[in-house]
């Protein structure tokens, strides 16, 4: 073989593994709070408890809330951020942060919005027959 | 509101039916066409090709009158729209959903179907449209909504609600069931942003498909060297489309959705930008192929994957697969399988007759120099090419990512930072080289000697911003100068050209384009300040040398980014501005309840004062117990140098609300204790022309009038109004009330009829309870006025952003540079075809 194209192939190799390594390191796993508690940075998805109370509190500045995990658990989770929009029609949630003594701390969260059907309320319906 | 049949849906179906049968048989036509090289059979193919269109049409154009006609037993109509959105939104509700903008990605790819038709010579025009119509094909297939048995082919916009919730118990109750109104498009979407921005972008897409198509008809017809002359002003013109959608949605996002920045390396937005750095990397070596007969394989090969990019991208953000992992991609409408076939066809077909035609691909005789144009423009364009792949690679973190574990997340955004840096210092440097060996044949010397001033004046440019703007970061200087490199550089070659012919300067221009916003991302988004007044500049310091510690004895490592302002104390924030807070309107006007806060800006050494205008709206959501959640809208002062952006996280008229809702919440609970709720009455009493000052409001007794007789009961000894004005200190409204007071006797005995007057906005409930002649006053009865006078405060949270324009002017040099190339290629395509 050419030298140019062993060259050509080290260098490729080189750049893929580099990049495939340095992925590998940014990317965590998904949990739940239970799994957390023992992780310095974690991704826990869940759905938010709207039986329970939240609100962004001015004295703390912080946005409080309580979320259910895949497993069940339901933890309070703060954010030090300001509800973000569209926060209530969010059916999924993907808080970023870590546990401290039973409470969530999250650095980032991520919303996902639903397809509006799932969250409507049939009861909200009138029959167009009566109306 | 009449309501049309089920019969409407049917041929709805019907219609789109047609246009997937029409696109099925012009296959077959086009495929003999270009197979036998037959004219006859191609001009039936046209005719198949321009009836699949029509029918398309048709089927828009029911879809649009439905939603128009609020039709809400259809699903798309009922869950995008509803009987208060303007007429300008229920046009974009037509491709708000994935259904319909399938539709509108199917109508461009058919308009410019209808271009290729007229401009394409033999021997490409039968196999290339034979491609579009294949890519066609896919995309209809997917608003089909054919049931067999258990499975359905593609979601059809005109199915109903019946037929989308089969097991919903009112559904079950009562299968003729029709909503009075939709649940209405998402508020983020109502904005004008949203009318131009998603049509841009499936005009791009529907251009990309063409280069992809030239490629394939290059492949089939073993002519592998003229395609990229018709296909080059087509690629640019998908490029200048993608780009100008991307900018429109970096603008939206940063100008209305509150996402704090132009960009987030949001899966979405990748997704954009992945097809626009391939096609970008197609469009180099096409450019060289045209010039010196090289480089056919790379030019085929970035054709074939600037389009597999869209329809993978498309497969990521559509098949519900970035579910967790994006903030607005769209749920799955069982179209995963449909998605996942419709891109390994077109991955397979396009690599398949790549590899299969390898063999005879040209090679170039002798390798080109490292300075050449050819050696050049190559590496520039791999760069870009591995700039996607890397990008790629992020956002197909859910499936390449399970290399690592079973659950992956996306990456972190620095692995998106460190790698497409270095990679953009590369390109920056290899631009100008570019340029300089494009346009004229230099030896390393003689590089050296022309590049010798714009080196001088980069470096001084560079040290200048290093030391205005206090940059210590060794990389970011080297970063820098790469950028300021590909401005002068690229400028000189500017001027070089305009003084020979104007015509030219496309290409230099879009490189020019690039170093602005190489420059333009690094200051506005490294140097990104929030403002701060000085106590909490003080606090955010302790926290970060770790010296803050919360009461179970953690220590805080966020800082605060938020400001809190009363009304009228001024603050002084960042020692640059004194910021006041002076109230807010509320109105009713886009959206009920909207309040528009009044910020004023002024400079501590004088200037003219300013205004920012956040705004803060209530959303019905039937989600949260009180059913009211409140969105925000921020505002921006675009300045030259820098940018302020600001909206509110709180104020005290939205916690008032809050526990407003609360109350009203508790008292429909059953073993409530009303008493409680009168107790808060309160009465005033005062003179004609006197004024009282309560809770944030101000009464003023203007004068009795007498009652209209014709409302009263009869036997009415007295009917006199008040005229009240009342003033609300916090958002300077002023509203009029006029309650009633009368008295009437009925058998004998006296009755006060005196009707309560809501004050819904302030949640205020008057009662105009006696008249005293005596001393010539009245008695008011208020309730829900608070007994102390809470203060009003906002909580703001805003940033400077420096050199923002300059991203968006290195974007527009970009689109510049585009259009000039675009009128260049095209203007001599059409020359060659009239020859």
């Amino acid at each position: 073989m050419k030298p140019k194209v062993v060259l050509g192939i080290i260098a490729i190799v080189a750049f893929t593994s580099l990049l495939m390594f340095n992925l590998g390191e940014s990317i965590s796993t998904y949990t739940d709070f239970e799994t957390a508690t023992e992780m310095s940075s974690a991704h826990v998805p869940g759905t938010w408890d709207s039986s329970k109370e939240y609100g962004f509190s001015k004295e703390t500045l912080q946005f409080t809330f309580y979320m259910k995990d895949e497993s069940g658990n339901v933890k309070k989770v703060i954010y030090p951020r300001p509800k973000p929009n569209n926060f209530e029609e969010a059916d999924r949630l993907v808080v970023i942060g870590e546990m401290r003594n039973d409470v969530f701390y999250a650095n980032e969260m991520l919303m996902k919005c639903p397809s509006k059907y799932n969250s409507a309320d049939p009861s909200d319906y009138v029959k167009a027959s009566e109306s | 509101m009449a309501e049309v049949g089920p019969v409407f849906g049917i041929l709805g179906k019907l219609t789109i039916t047609f246009s997937f049968l029409f696109c099925l048989i012009s296959l077959i036509y086009y495929y003999l066409a270009a197979k036998n090289e037959d004219e006859k059979k191609l001009r039936i193919g046209n005719w198949l090709f321009g009836l699949k269109g029509f029918f398309m049409i048709v089927a828009s154009a029911m879809l649009v009158w439905l939603i128009f006609k609020h039709q809400f037993q259809y699903y798309y109509v009922f869950n995008y729209t509803s009987l208060d959105l303007a007429p300008k939104y229920l046009w974009s509700a037509f491709y708000g959903g994935q259904e319909g903008s399938f539709m509108l990605w199917i109508f461009f790819s058919w308009l410019i179907g209808l271009g290729l038709m007229r401009w394409t010579r033999a021997p490409y025009k039968a196999p290339v449209l034979f491609f579009l119509g294949l890519t066609q094909l896919f995309l209809i297939s997917m608003i089909l909504g054919w049931r067999f048995g258990d499975m359905t082919l593609g979601a059809s916009p005109f199915r109903t609600i019946a037929e989308e919730m089969p097991n919903a118990p009112f559904i079950q109750a009562n299968p003729d069931f029709i909503p009075v109104d939709g649940t209405g498009l998402n508020d983020l979407l109502k904005s004008p942003w949203m009318m131009i921005h998603p049509p841009l972008l499936f005009v791009g897409f529907a251009m990309m498909t063409i280069p992809y198509c030239f490629a394939m008809a290059a492949l089939w017809k073993r002519k592998y060297n003229e395609w990229v002359g018709p296909a080059l002003p087509w690629t640019l013109g998908a490029n200048l489309s993608l780009l100008t959608a991307i900018f429109l949605g970096g603008y939206w996002a940063y100008v209305t959705l509150s996402f704090g920045g132009f960009w987030a390396w949001d899966p979405v937005e990748n997704a954009s930008l992945v097809p626009w750095l391939i096609g970008t990397a197609g469009i180099h070596t096409m450019i060289i192929q045209r010039k010196s007969s090289v480089a056919q394989k790379s030019s085929l090969i970035f054709a074939i994957l600037a389009y597999v990019a869209i329809v993978y991208e498309t497969f990521l953000t559509r098949s519900g697969i970035l579910s967790d992992s994006s903030v607005h991609s769209f749920v799955d409408l069982g179209l995963y399988n449909q998605l996942l076939i419709f891109m390994l066809v077109v991955t397979g077909v396009g690599l398949g007759m790549f590899f299969w035609r390898y063999k005879e691909l040209p090679s170039p005789d002798k390798e080109s120099k490292i300075l050449s144009r050819e050696f050049m423009t190559f590496t520039g364009a791999v760069m870009l090419f591995v700039l996607g792949l890397v990008i790629i690679l992020g956002t197909s973190s859910p499936i390449i990512g399970l290399l690592f574990n079973d659950n992956p997340t996306p990456p972190e955004i620095s692995f998106y930072n460190d790698w497409s840096m270095p990679i953009a210092i590369i390109m920056a440097i290899l631009t100008v080289l570019g340029q300089y060996l494009f346009w004229k044949k230099y030896d390393a010397e003689t590089l050296a000697t022309a590049l010798i001033y714009p080196l001088l004046i980069t470096s001084l440019l560079t040290l200048a911003s290093i030391i205005i703007g206090g940059v210590r970061n060794a990389y970011y200087m080297l970063y820098l100068f790469a950028g300021f490199f590909a401005i002068v550089g690229n400028s000189w070659v500017v001027g070089r050209l305009a003084i020979q012919n104007t015509k030219l300067i496309g290409g230099s221009l879009t490189h020019v384009g690039f170093g602005v916003l190489l420059i333009g991302i690094l200051a506005s988004t490294a140097y990104n300040r929030p403002l701060l007044d000085q106590n909490t500049e003080d606090y955010n310091a302790a926290v970060k040398r770790g010296e803050v510690q919360d009461p179970q004895g953690f220590t805080i490592s966020q800082t605060i980014e938020m400001l809190e302002l009363n009304l009228d104390e001024p603050k002084v924030i960042n020692d640059q501005y004194i910021v006041t807070y002076e109230g807010y309107d509320l109105s009713n006007q886009n959206r009920p309840g909207q309040q528009t806060y009044r910020i004023r800006f002024q400079e501590v050494d004088g200037g003219r004062p300013f205004y920012l205008y956040p705004e803060v709206y209530p959303m019905l959501a039937t989600s949260t117990p009180g059913n009211v959640s409140w969105s925000v809208d921020p505002d921006v002062r675009t300045g030259l140098l820098s940018d302020i952006y600001l909206y509110v996280a709180g104020s005290a008229f939205v916690d008032q609300r809050n526990k407003q809702i609360e109350r009203q919440q508790e008292l429909l609970q059953p073993a409530s204790d009303e008493t409680e709720d009168q107790l808060q009455a309160q009465t005033i009493e005062f003179e004609r022309g006197s004024i009282k000052e309560v809770g944030g409001f101000r009464f003023t007794f203007n004068d009795f009038i007498q009652a209209d007789s014709v409302n009263l009961p009869t036997n009415t000894s007295i009917g006199v109004r008040a005229q009240v004005e009342v003033f609300h200190f916090a958002s300077g409204q002023t509203y009029l009330i006029e309650p009633l007071f009368a008295l009437f006797e009925e058998e004998g005995q006296t009755f006060v009829l005196s009707p309560p007057v809501n004050l819904s906005t302030h949640d205020l409930v008057f009662q105009f309870t006696s008249v005293k002649p005596e001393s010539n006053s009245i008695e008011l009865s208020i309730t829900g006025l608070d007994e102390e006078y809470q203060e009003d405060w906002v909580l703001i949270v805003a940033e400077k952003k420096p050199f923002i324009s300059v991203v968006w002017t290195g974007t527009f040099l970009l689109m510049a540079g585009f259009t000039v190339s675009i009128f260049r290629h095209w203007g001599r395509e059409r020359k060659k075809s009239e020859e």
